[in-house]
């Protein structure tokens, strides 16, 4: 039975997803009502399960809950296995997932009202519902890449939600580029658990119950499969050297801000590595390169966070300094508190991005109140600096750490450079081809008519 | 910088100085959007004629004038345009024969009704090839093709990132933009960012090449910037724009295309830049010191990096006209100009045979591009203004010939609103309510222009009209005995404000945010869960929680002055009013409402504003005529001035009455909640606690009522509601974080009614109308009918062509939806994170509003108000150029002319009569708009004697 609830929670938007999908393609769009009545029955259904399997683990002490669906397919050794399992690690994240859902689902409801993409929206709010839960649930990181996807292609899609302007497209495509980048690494990092460990699956790589697991992995191994894993983490939660495409995701709308980039989504990396926990106390070198990456981040992100002049700019680079708190937590073996941050650091920034329409409000009230002056800001630990330096970080920061030249510069240009080379000894496909020759036009028909 | 006039780098000087101060009119005109005031979108076009400044502005834009024919279709198709407004409307255009058998006038009468349609150059191959035109003649199109020929002239790139664009494929734009406007943006901050701009008050050029000056990572595009800026450096702004535009090649007499061109490229930040700089009070937080000159200088230094970077030498941009794009672009709109020639000439019956006579395809193709896609929406445009003039006049007339003027038999009790078009339901339903009860209304700073500071306010602000510029500080304070609460209040505000604000710039910090979410963060969820899935609850428990914590003192306002008293030296505010003044703005407000005698016991005089959650827009939606603010000041004030009887004797020299036992409680409607706040209640005589204690009972039920009939808008509100259900509908809407629509606004104003209450009194008017109480018998020399329209013409014709523009082209004259809103340096909103700021109104605002221009209605005679307008200089501008539309309905007869143009002595109107819209009736006004969602006919609702279910 309580293995049914945990299907139940993890299925349940997903089916929703389908049953939309189907109505759709047949013609079905249902009314605004409607589908604010499925999500919010779908968030009820995942809530209640969640709390009812929380309540299960207090009282009875029950370590996790495991549900299997058997092997999808085999092919030689290999097999993918379908199982979701929710412990002490994952079932706290299934509850914020489920809780905020319902939330942003209940404030989507009212802000998204008449808007032309109601129903999309709706539709990729459950995708990603889903994904989210299935990537926390996942009983082996293949299954957990599902997941991942799911939640990265659902943030794509809403980053580019007004898809009638030219900019929310332009930043999805980078933001995805970005992605499929890191994914890489998660994609080795499960290849590499199977090269080196023989499986991806959390049972067998990891014995013991989270947060007190330990892996039986050679140290190299650990730390093949760890700094793999630390690469596709960044890329998902925004951490150097992936860091720039956070602000960029700032064109969607309010609601989704708020769940992937003040929550969900953008902790998603932090929990795989907590998943990984045990892989990071068996390799120093790849624990350590954690840290370092959490402790940067930190850095550059409450740097270039102190020039940001709006609203959700600046809640986008609050976010990532705080994941890279997080980031170095995991990395020096604090895994609890990694979790109570992160989940304090998500409801907190949830409130915020839903917010940030009043900030101007807010300023006003507090600067009323205080008497008209708030104090100044920027005076802590500016006064040690050179003011030559401040000055150049001023600028460092206001490019927001040069990072898209240096994206652009070393990474994008090079590509595009070589794409055209490429494209070019192709004869009928250079790039002068395309824009200069419009296929004959008109002429032809008229003449038809002529003859 | 020199004297001598002759030097031609002094005259080049000017010349750019002029030039820029001129191309400025072209920038939105939006201060910071703390607050919101309203004005004419293209006030810079209002020298000239309507029809011909929204096509100039649409080409200089890039724009909409009208709705799409689209859109006119679909309110003929509603019956919302009748044909007959299309055929009266085409008398009016010039006719003569096209062909033989086709006359002008038949020609345009077939392309509107019943119409071509619309063949797109990008899909008329398409249609071609499926067939989907009108029965395809062969000949026909063959003929119609030949003659659609002629090809546009290789067009120049007009700024330099045009030639770079067709050079390169590179659009500069998307390089210097995100620069540029983080620049800005810090410079104009008004306190988000943690570090302030280093270097803000040596101006705008030199912070700028200071930041830029810093070794960099230069993006490939901007690679020579480095080159630029120390050159810059040594330079003014002006000289430095004068270089950018040298190095450029950009020679005098194209300065005025680039750098319009280059200033409309993000008009929200220049916008920005030059209201701060002719206004620096505007700035909410920290005055800065901008210019457009330097923000130009800066834009046009960036570019020329850019341009060099891009293309290796900055001046070559300009020789780069693409060739092959244009033919496609000709071939395609030749055919879609084949295509609508045959449609044309297939609906009017010819056929090739009959067209290939003489040359007569060509007479007819010319004439009918003569009446090309502008024209027939403009024609459509006046149809569908005159279909609504007829919808507003006729049944006025009617109303005026059937019911004669309505007053109260047996006066209770006066109320004095707002002007404005949401006060028309209130007012409405107050009477229903109350049948002896009679409204009045006044622009709602009720003539009392002043800088005012609640007790709770860190500074004054000004609560008037923007025009005008308030010469008095008025102060609250406590009253006595409360000294001790205010005291505790303010320093518990204070420890409040600190908390918050450390909170605020804590959680986005390092070290203190890891410890506030780690520690806290979680608990957070309850208050979020709260507001959002509660948000009325949670209203109430912070409310209840402020009562305990924050009890309000007893407050009175400070505004005697004796008459010798002076300014104050800091400010140049006189603090309080004479009685001279005072009494000049008592008289001011009854006199033009014709109130010289006969008040009721209680009279009440309610300001509004409107009070909504995580809105960067909540200004727009407050009280115009008080500068975009509350207007519950300065009702309690007009209430405190008029009870003074030293102020009632002096105005009784002036031959206004007011009975000694006539008391003034002034107050504050809320018009997103629906709330009525009613000041000094302490003050109110035990001898009127009845009176008052009847009119609270009737603003109560009133505003319930009010609350139901607005909510018959809101998708969201059920059906079945009641008046207490419609009350808590409208309190949900204001608190709830999530609601992009706390109120509609101004949305579906249309009309504005300058007269006596009683030609309107009974009348459904659907909250689309502006009030004005105006008695023309008690105004002989136009005097007060002149200063009221002095404001009600800009003030209601700003509102009105602020919708009209923001609806008609809500992306490009309005800021599109609010969904993707951010605000940024606390002055504006852009969409995502690095956009241009958005100016005019949000789609949530327009998407139910009716683009028609504002119908004013004076009940005078047409000479009376005709002269009247033509002494104000404004007001003959916005009339004599048709931005507003004007009738005047005779005092005596009810008789109604409609303006139809010309200044006093050659001007013509149209006498209004006919039976094509009928007065309908109705018992109660929820029995007429029961059920209905969209806008209805204005209807006679019986009395208010009927009890109403609810």
């Amino acid at each position: 039975m309580n293995e049914q609830v945990l299907t139940a929670v993890v299925t349940a938007p997903g089916l929703a997803f389908i049953f939309l999908a189907l109505g759709w393609m047949l013609g079905w769009t249902p009314a605004e009502r409607t589908i604010v009545r499925i999500t919010a029955f779908v968030s009820l259904v995942m809530v209640g399960g969640a709390a009812w399997m929380g309540y299960l683990m207090l009282a009875t002490g029950q370590a996790q809950f495991y549900t299997s669906f058997g092997d999808w397919f085999r092919v030689g050794e290999y097999e993918f296995t379908f199982e979701l399992f929710a412990d002490h690690l994952s079932l706290p994240l299934v509850g914020l997932t489920s809780a905020l859902v319902g939330i942003v689902g209940s404030f989507s409801a009212r802000y998204m009202h008449k808007e032309r993409g109601f129903f999309r929206f709706f539709m990729l709010l459950l995708l990603f519902a889903f994904g989210a839960d299935l990537a926390f649930t996942a009983g082996s990181f293949d299954l957990l890449i599902g997941g991942w996807e799911l939640v990265g292609l659902t943030s794509v899609l809403l980053i580019a939600f007004f898809n009638e302007r030219r900019e929310p497209v332009r930043n999805a495509l980078r933001v995805f580029a970005t992605y499929r980048l890191a994914d890489i690494g998660l994609l080795l990092a499960v290849f590499a658990m199977h090269y080196l460990a023989g499986s991806s699956e959390e049972g067998h790589l990891f014995l013991g119950n989270w947060p007190a697991q330990h892996v039986s992995m050679s140290p190299f191994a650990a730390t093949v499969v760890g700094l793999l894993l630390l690469w596709g983490a960044a890329g998902k939660s925004a951490q150097f050297p992936f860091s720039g495409w956070l602000p960029r995701a700032m064109e969607g709308p309010t609601p989704s801000s708020a769940i992937f980039y003040g929550a969900i989504s953008v902790h998603l990396g932090a929990y795989l590595l907590l998943r990984a926990e045990p892989v990071f106390i068996a390799s120093p070198i790849a624990a350590g390169c954690v840290v370092l990456v959490g402790a940067l981040t930190a850095f550059l992100a409450t740097l270039t966070n102190r020039v940001v002049s709006d609203a959700k700019t600046t809640l986008s680079y609050a976010a990532m300094s705080q994941l890279g708190i997080i980031f170095v937590e995991i990395g020096l073996g604090f895994p609890t508190l990694a979790l109570v941050h992160l989940v304090g650091h998500a409801v907190v920034r949830t409130l915020q991005f839903l917010r940030a329409p009043s900030m101007l409000h807010d300023y006003r009230r507090v600067h009323a109140a205080a008497g008209g002056d708030v104090g100044r800001t920027g005076e802590h630990y500016e006064g040690v600096i050179p003011s030559g330096v401040r000055l150049w970080l001023y600028r460092f920061s206001l490019e927001r750490g040069f990072y898209d030249s240096i994206a652009d510069t070393l990474v994008v240009n090079p590509i595009l450079k070589l794409s055209s080379a490429l494209a070019s000894l192709e004869p009928d496909r250079g790039p002068e081809h395309a824009a200069r020759k419009p296929e004959p036009l008109g002429r032809p028909m008229v003449q038809e008519v002529e003859s | 910088m020199k004297s001598d006039s002759h030097d031609p780098a002094a005259d080049a000087s000017d010349h750019l100085r002029h030039l820029i101060d001129h191309l400025a009119h072209f920038l939105p005109a939006q201060g910071p959007i703390g607050v919101f005031v309203h004005h004419n979108t293209l006030h810079a076009f209002q020298h000239k004629p309507f029809e011909q400044a929204v096509v100039e502005a649409g080409e200089m834009f890039g724009t909409e004038p009208y709705w799409s024919e689209a859109k006119y279709r679909e309110a003929f198709a509603q019956n919302r345009i009748r044909t007959e407004d299309v055929e009266v409307l085409l008398q009016g255009e010039p006719d003569g024969p096209v062909l033989d058998e086709v006359s002008r006038h038949q020609l345009m009468r077939a392309m509107l009704i019943p119409g071509i349609r619309d063949v797109r150059p990008s899909t008329v191959r398409w249609e071609l090839e499926e067939g989907f035109l009108r029965d395809r003649d062969a000949t026909l199109f063959d003929l119609c093709y030949r003659v659609a020929g002629g090809t546009v002239p290789p067009r120049k790139p007009t700024r330099p990132r045009d030639g770079v664009l067709q050079a390169t494929g590179t659009d500069i734009d998307d390089v210097i933009h995100p620069l540029l406007i983080r620049l800005t943006a810090a410079y104009v901050d008004q306190g988000l960012a943690y570090w302030p701009m280093p270097d803000r008050e040596f101006g705008f050029w030199s912070a700028a090449l200071t930041v830029l000056a810093q070794p960099s990572f230069p993006a490939p595009e901007l690679t020579k910037l480095s080159k630029y800026v120390p050159k810059a450096q040594a330079m003014t702004a002006e000289d430095g724009l004068l270089f950018a535009l040298r190095t450029l090649s950009i020679s005098e007499p194209h300065w005025e295309d680039v750098i319009l061109q280059e200033l409309l490229a993000l008009p929200g930040w220049a916008g920005m830049m030059r209201q701060l700089e002719i206004e620096p009070e505007l700035a909410p937080h920290d005055r800065v010191r901008a210019s457009l000159m330097e923000f130009l200088a800066i834009r046009l230094l960036l570019t020329a990096a850019a341009v060099e970077s891009v293309l290796g030498e900055p001046e070559t941009w300009t020789e780069y006209v693409s060739e092959s794009v244009r033919t496609h672009e000709d071939e395609l709109s030749r055919l879609a100009r084949a295509a609508h020639y045959m449609e044309v000439a297939q609906v009017l019956g010819l056929n090739a045979a009959r067209l290939s006579r003489n040359d007569d395809a060509r007479r007819l193709a010319e004439a009918i591009d003569s009446f090309g896609e502008l024209e027939r929406r403009r024609v459509w445009h006046l149809a569908y203004e005159r279909r609504h003039e007829r919808q507003i006049l006729l049944p006025l007339l009617q109303h005026r010939k059937k019911y004669g003027l309505t007053s109260p038999k047996r006066l209770a009790a006066q109320i004095f609103f707002c002007i404005d078009d949401r006060e028309e339901s209130m007012r409405r339903h107050v009477e229903e309510v109350d049948p002896d009860i009679e409204t009045f209304s006044a622009a709602g700073f009720f003539g009392v222009a002043m800088n005012y500071a609640g007790i709770d306010d860190a500074h004054g602000v000004s609560l008037c009209p923007v025009v005008v510029k308030p010469q008095h500080a008025i102060r609250e304070r406590p009253a006595d005995g409360h000294d001790e609460l205010y005291e505790r209040r303010l320093k518990l505000r204070k420890h409040w404000a600190s908390m918050m604000r450390h909170w605020s710039v804590a959680s986005r910090t390092l070290v203190r945010g890891w410890l506030g979410t780690t520690v806290l963060g979680v608990f957070s969820i309850i208050p979020m869960a709260a507001r959002i899935l509660s948000p009325l609850n949670y209203a109430r428990l912070v409310r209840w929680l402020n009562d305990r914590v924050l009890p309000e003192p007893r407050t009175e306002l400070a505004f005697m002055r004796a008459d010798h008293q002076s300014q104050e030296a800091t400010d140049g505010l006189l603090a309080g009013f004479t009685m001279q003044e005072k009494t000049d703005r008592i008289a001011g407000v009854l006199s033009a409402a014709g109130l010289f005698k006969g008040m009721a016991r209680l009279v009440v005089v309610l300001g509004h504003g409107s009070g909504s959650l995580n809105n960067p827009h909540e200004s727009a939606y407050n009280c115009g005529a008080c500068g975009g603010r509350n207007g519950g000041p300065n009702g309690r004030i007009f209430a405190a001035i008029a009870n003074l009887p030293e102020v009632r004797a002096q105005l009784r020299d002036r031959g206004i009455f007011i009975p000694e036992d006539t008391w003034f409680v002034g107050g504050y409607h809320d018009t997103c909640n629906d709330g009525i706040d009613l000041y000094d209640l302490e003050r109110v005589p035990e001898t009127h606690r009845r009176d008052l204690d009847r009119v609270r009972a009737a603003l109560d039920t009133a505003r319930a009522r009010n609350a139901l009939e607005r909510s018959r808008r809101f998708d969201w509100a059920p059906d079945d509601l009641d008046a207490e259900g419609g009350l808590r509908h409208a309190q949900e809407r204001a608190e709830h974080l999530a609601e992009p629509r706390p109120e509609y606004g101004h949305s579906t104003n249309a009309v504005c009614i300058v007269g006596r209450r009683a030609t309107t009194r009974g009348m459904f008017l659907d909250r689309r109308a502006f009030l004005n109480s105006y008695d023309a018998n008690l105004d002989p020399t136009n005097e007060a009918l002149g200063r009221l329209l002095g404001a009600a013409i800009p003030v209601c014709g700003g509102i009105s062509l602020e919708y009209y523009f923001s609806s008609v082209d809500n992306e490009g004259y309005g800021c599109g939806t609010k969904l993707p809103h951010n605000v940024t340096g606390l002055i504006g909103v852009m969409n995502g994170y690095e956009g241009d700021l958005r100016t005019g109104l949000t789609w949530q605002m327009v998407e139910i509003h009716e683009p028609v221009r504002i119908l004013f209605v004076v009940e005078t005679t047409p000479q009376r108000v005709l002269e009247t307008i033509y002494k104000n200089p404004l007001n003959w501008e916005f009339l004599n150029n048709r931005w507003i539309r004007l009738a005047a309905q005779d005092p005596e007869t009810g008789v109604i002319h409609m303006y139809r143009g010309g200044a006093p002595g050659e001007d013509r109107w149209e006498l209004i009569d006919g039976n094509d819209e009928v007065l309908q009736e109705a018992p109660t006004s929820r029995d007429w708009y029961r059920g209905h969602s969209g806008n209805l006919p204005l209807a006679r609702i019986q009395s208010g004697k009927t009890a109403v279910g609810a």
